[in-house]
């Protein structure tokens, strides 16, 4: 055993820079394997620890204030036998501006006292100022954890929403643990003071919600059609529970998780390749010292062995490092996770965790290494002597010389690359795997270089950059007529609230609805075509492939139980709304909601408009919103502005309660005549959906750019690695011939050309074959989470394909730099 | 005598051997002249392949110069010292080093393409040369692990001349050849001689010798001996060998 290992320690510092290869390799394939392999299932028991820390119920619902009944809880305790169904209230304010720091960020919110949060959950406070900081401050909140650790808000900073121009600083004072509701695409909810709550009332809408502990088989989408068909009313409600918070906090990441083990076990396969390539060519290229070993009496078995364990001390030094340094990444993970998750994440991660990966990576090379090794058995001294058989070369003469064109060089890089078809087999499938694995994460992080937008144009919506509610009365086409005429508007659209149908009893989706569909930016159909009558539809690609839907075919609408048939005529890439998004005209909207009355119009701003002070000047102009008219918290100034904020209110009051549409008012002073009108109140509310959906998908765009960006380095990396080893490896099984051809005058750049030559055909045979394995994998990867077809631009594909091509020719090129090292008079005295 | 087309000036070559330096070569001033067949000889270890190396640029000399055909060649990097082989070098080698994945025709266009271009006379040329040498149309395509010693050695010496280099030089280009393999390929020699190409050979074997218009001996790393011969003639050869063999021993050969 001795020997052997000598004989293994003699190959391994005879090849240090192979060996150094080798271990990279493992190194890098046990780590990445180990870190994402240990840390899948940290991000389900994070997430259900920081639940059950919390203290939370698992299921709460809310409904408007005016849309509840009592009788909508009596059907949770009786119909559905769901015990301590606790009743509370809170203020909903949906895409609510936010600034920190200087920028404006849209949230969905909800503001909640704190003894009507322990309805909810226990308010777990994670970290707060002390009670007296507290005390001494005017306005303070307490935010969900998601604002501490994934948007790094921190204790003292400012945090003002704002409405209608109107903002409304608040404090910092703590951020607690929420089970429900601590995620950026659904609500976040804030703890305020009771005085707060009151002051807030006014500005955003009130909601009753329901709290309690439901079972497995609730759905709280067939609870609100009970509640509606009990009361015959009709109502948006929303719902949380704990296993769709779950699924939405950690879809993402455990999509990314999987997303790099796979690309981590491909990165595997094509270093196991590599390997197993490696070993042949040293025992053919060592084929001589194996005969002289054999003659000096070592056994085959012991020179197979001795490679063996070249390949198991190498690859187990990288296997054990790696191993290391997966369980050393574990507070970097920890912190990621915990970024994404929105949640603490502690947890160390024991030894036990990583052995199987680290166990697993060196008994796979040393099966390969085994297997392979075994070939030196077949040789008998004599043979070893002559270099084997497979030095004698009876082959049909390929691209004979004779007809070489302009360049020598090129000629005998494709001769070298034919002859040695079978490690190019090797190798091509080593570049597909690798270049499969690169181009994906090339593809989807250039798709998210410039943050979500590229993610917006997926949503299958029209994200103008300000939607404006009109109140009641309001003509919303004069409106929309008035705002064109703005110069900072580039284009208007009139169209109705969003509402969700029921559609053939399958899942239900939200209907968007316009006039007609002309410029439209963000929905564009990728089949068919834009409805244009009152019976027409577009659905979106989600529907369309869950329950095989296809253009010409007829679905039908179920509003409250009125069904309306509409035919498809198009279908539409969407990653909004569940992803079953609807399209069909105004008239089409109301086929199926008879009281439907458009009313909103979507402003499209001109380029270099500054967005905030066309806001300003729209709430200038169009008034601020009736409820926070209606709270009187404007008679402050002159006499002269008082009167007006009195005569506001009162408007406000009559608008909103008495559904009066048009007011005028005069009110002489003295000398002085103060008028005013409605015409401020025809905005009912003013949003950005732009921003809205900006920070719902920033957090996404940002863990895909990580994960992406990470893979494409570091499986760039690792090509670069196997290239290397195949040049080197190349350099050294042909040390002879290059020796030769350099005293023919070939220079080293002639036959470093060469050699990159020759792994040209296999290389481009392999990105062809990995461009479209990734096109395959992007599609299915986009529809799968987004619900998106996106279509691979040409251009850009053959510009990338042709970058790996050259990145594969200049890492090849470099790796047979050792070219340089052999000079002709060590090739004679050899 | 024709022109001196390839000269030393006070050239070392030395190795480092286990810290010790070994001088091969000290402080050689010699000069090769266009059309001579020189003959290189001297005892085992007096650095007749390391002269033959430093002079057509497969190494580099330790110090001194060697000026080719009025080009300094000793301060050339490796890829220039490449470049200026090919077209102005040819090799045999006593090891005959063909190219082993490549056919005898492909061998001989190896060497030619790198410094020519693709022509149907170029093809011809190499054709022409091959059956010159005695190796017919049925060898071209043959490789060289089905080709006997002696027939190696012939597509090694048209690989060589293919360029029609200024100089050929030839490693012991007879010492892995039999007898009757040995003559031809020295035949062919001759008969490269006689159509002008200059060549510098280095030989231990007094046949191969015999060959030669001059003969250098060499000892302790210095040229000790020069001797001069009429052209190769076949019907002399009996008073040649007397007189290279009475040189010789005056060398203590």
């Amino acid at each position: 055993m001795g020997k052997i290992l000598r004989l293994s320690l003699f190959n391994l510092r005879k090849n240090k820079k192979e060996a150094a290869a080798i271990v990279f390799l493992t190194l890098v394939s046990t780590m990445m394997l180990g870190i994402f392999a240990i840390n899948l299932s940290k991000v389900s028991n994070a997430f259900d620890e920081s639940f059950a820390k919390s203290g939370s119920v698992d299921t709460f619902i809310s409904f408007s204030e005016n849309d509840y009944r009592d009788s909508y809880r009596e059907i949770l305790e009786e119909d559905y036998g769901f015990e301590d169904v606790r009743r509370g209230n809170m203020i909903n304010g949906f895409s609510t501006g936010v600034l920190h720091d200087g920028e404006k960020i849209a949230y969905n919110l909800a503001f909640i006292t704190e003894s009507e949060n322990q309805k909810i959950d226990d308010g777990n406070i994670i970290e707060s100022m002390t009670e007296e900081q507290i005390e001494a401050l005017d306005h303070w909140v307490i935010l969900p954890s998601f604002f501490k650790y994934n948007l790094r808000y921190e204790i003292g900073d400012e945090f003002i929403p704002v409405v209608s121009g109107r903002q409304y600083p608040f404090t910092v004072a703590g951020f607690y643990n929420t089970g429900l509701s601590n995620e950026s695409g659904m609500l976040f909810k804030i703890i305020i003071s009771n005085e707060d709550y009151r002051l807030l009332t006014p500005v955003f809408q009130e909601y009753v919600f329901l709290a309690f502990n439901s079972d497995d088989d609730f759905n709280y989408r067939d609870y609100f059609t009970s509640c509606m068909d009990e009361s015959g009313d009709s109502f948006e409600g929303y719902g949380f529970t704990k296993e769709e918070e779950k699924a939405n906090e950690t879809k993402f990441l455990n999509l990314f998780l999987y997303m790099s083990i796979t690309l981590s076990l491909i990165t595997f396969v094509a270093s196991i390749f590599m390997v197993r390539n490696k070993i042949r060519s040293d025992i053919e290229d060592q084929m001589e010292r194996i005969g002289v070993l054999e003659a000096l009496g070592y056994k085959g078995k012991e020179i197979s062995l001795s490679y063996v364990f070249e390949y198991v001390i190498s690859s187990g030094i990288g296997g054990v490092i790696g191993g290391i340094i997966a369980l050393a990444a574990t507070p970097f993970m920890n912190n990621i996770i915990s970024v994404m998750l929105g949640r603490e994440v502690v947890s160390s991660a024991k030894v036990y965790m990583v052995l199987p990966v680290v166990i697993g990576v060196i008994g796979l090379i040393l099966i390969f290494a085994l297997t392979k090794a075994a070939m030196v058995k077949k040789f008998p001294p004599v043979v070893a002597f002559r270099r084997g058989i497979r030095t004698h070369n009876f082959k049909r003469n390929v691209l004979p010389l004779e007809k070489t064109g302009k360049n020598i060089n090129r000629r005998l890089g494709f001769k070298d690359s034919i002859r040695n078809i079978r490690t190019g087999a090797g190798v091509g499938l080593c570049i597909f795997l690798a270049g499969t694995t690169l181009l994906f994460c090339m593809y989807t992080f250039v798709m998210f270089f410039n943050g979500s937008d590229g993610l917006v144009k997926l949503m299958g919506m029209e994200i103008s950059d300000d939607v404006m509610t009109i109140n009641e009365g309001v003509d919303p086409y004069a409106l929309s007529e008035e705002l064109q005429e703005m110069p900072e508007v580039r284009m208007t659209r009139v169209t109705d609230t969003s509402l969700s149908f029921r559609v053939d009893g399958q899942k239900e989706g939200t209907v968007f609805s316009y006039e007609e569909f002309t410029d439209m930016e963000y929905i564009v159909p990728m089949e068919g075509r834009y409805p244009e009558h009152d019976n027409e539809v577009m659905i979106s690609l989600r529907r369309s492939r869950t329950y095989d839907l296809e253009v010409g075919d007829t679905i039908v609408i179920d509003n409250q139980g009125v069904k309306t048939s509409y035919i498809i005529t198009g279908i539409v890439g969407a990653m909004s709304n569940n992803q079953m998004n609807l399209y069909m005209t105004l008239d089409g909207f109301q086929r199926a909601n008879g009281s439907a009355v458009p009313n909103c119009v979507e402003i499209y701003l001109e380029d270099g408009v500054n967005r905030e002070e066309f806001e300003d000047k729209l709430i200038s102009i169009y008034g601020q919103s009736v409820d926070t008219a209606m709270s009187g918290d404007n008679a402050d100034g002159t006499l002269e502005e008082r009167i007006q904020a009195e005569a506001s209110e009162k408007i406000a009051v009559l608008m909103s309660t008495y559904g009066v549409t048009s007011v005028d008012y005069a009110v002489r002073v003295g000398d002085q005549l103060i008028t005013g009108n409605s015409r401020q109140f025809v905005m009912k509310e003013l949003q950005s959906y732009h921003d809205l959906v900006k920070s719902q998908l920033d957090p996404i765009s940002n863990i895909t750019r990580l994960f992406t960006g990470a893979g494409a380095i570091a499986v760039g990396v690792i090509v670069a690695v196997i290239l290397g080893i195949i040049a080197s490896s190349n350099v050294k099984k042909r040390r002879k011939d290059l020796g030769i051809m350099k005293s023919l005058g070939y220079s080293s750049k002639d036959l470093m050309t060469q050699i990159a030559i020759s792994i040209m055909p296999v290389t481009v045979v392999a990105v062809i074959l990995a461009s479209a394995a990734s096109i395959i994998i992007n599609k299915v990867f986009w529809f799968q989470i987004f619900g998106a077809d996106i279509k691979t631009s040409i251009p850009v594909l053959i510009l990338t394909d042709l970058a790996l091509i050259a990145f594969t020719f200049v890492m090849t090129y470099i790796g047979a730099g050792k070219i340089r090292k052999i000079s002709v008079n060590e090739l004679m005295t050899e | 005598m024709g022109n001196s087309i390839l000269r030393t000036e006070k050239l070392c070559k030395s190795f480092s051997n286990g810290g010790v330096q070994q001088h091969v070569i000290k402080n050689l001033d010699m000069e090769i002249r266009e059309g001579d067949f020189t003959v290189i000889m001297g005892s085992s270890g007096s650095g007749k392949s390391t002269l033959l190396y430093a002079l057509s640029g497969m190494d580099k000399p330790s110090m001194g110069k060697v000026i080719f055909d009025g080009t300094e060649i000793q301060d050339l990097s490796n890829d220039e010292l490449a470049v200026f082989r090919r077209g102005n070098c040819g090799f045999v080698f006593q090891s005959i080093y063909l190219l082993e994945n490549q056919t005898v025709l492909d061998n001989v266009l190896t060497g030619a393409l790198i410094v020519q271009k693709n022509s149907p006379e170029l093809v011809n040329k190499a054709k022409e040369l091959l059956k010159k040498v005695g190796l017919n149309e049925e060898v071209w395509n043959k490789y060289p692990s089905q080709l006997s010693g002696g027939e190696a050695q012939r597509v090694g010496i048209v690989r060589a001349i293919i360029n029609d280099p200024k100089i050929l030089f030839a490693d012991e280009p007879t010492g892995q050849l039999n007898s009757a393999s040995s003559r031809d390929v020295l035949d062919i020699f001759t008969d490269i001689h006689k159509n002008g190409q200059s060549i510098v050979m280095v030989t231990h074997d007094l046949k191969t010798a015999l060959r030669g218009t001059r003969v250098l001996y060499l000892r302790d790393g210095g040229v000790v001996g020069d001797y001069r011969m009429p052209n190769f003639c076949e019907d002399d050869i009996k008073e040649r060998r007397n007189n290279l063999t009475s040189f010789l021993e005056d060398m203590g050969w």
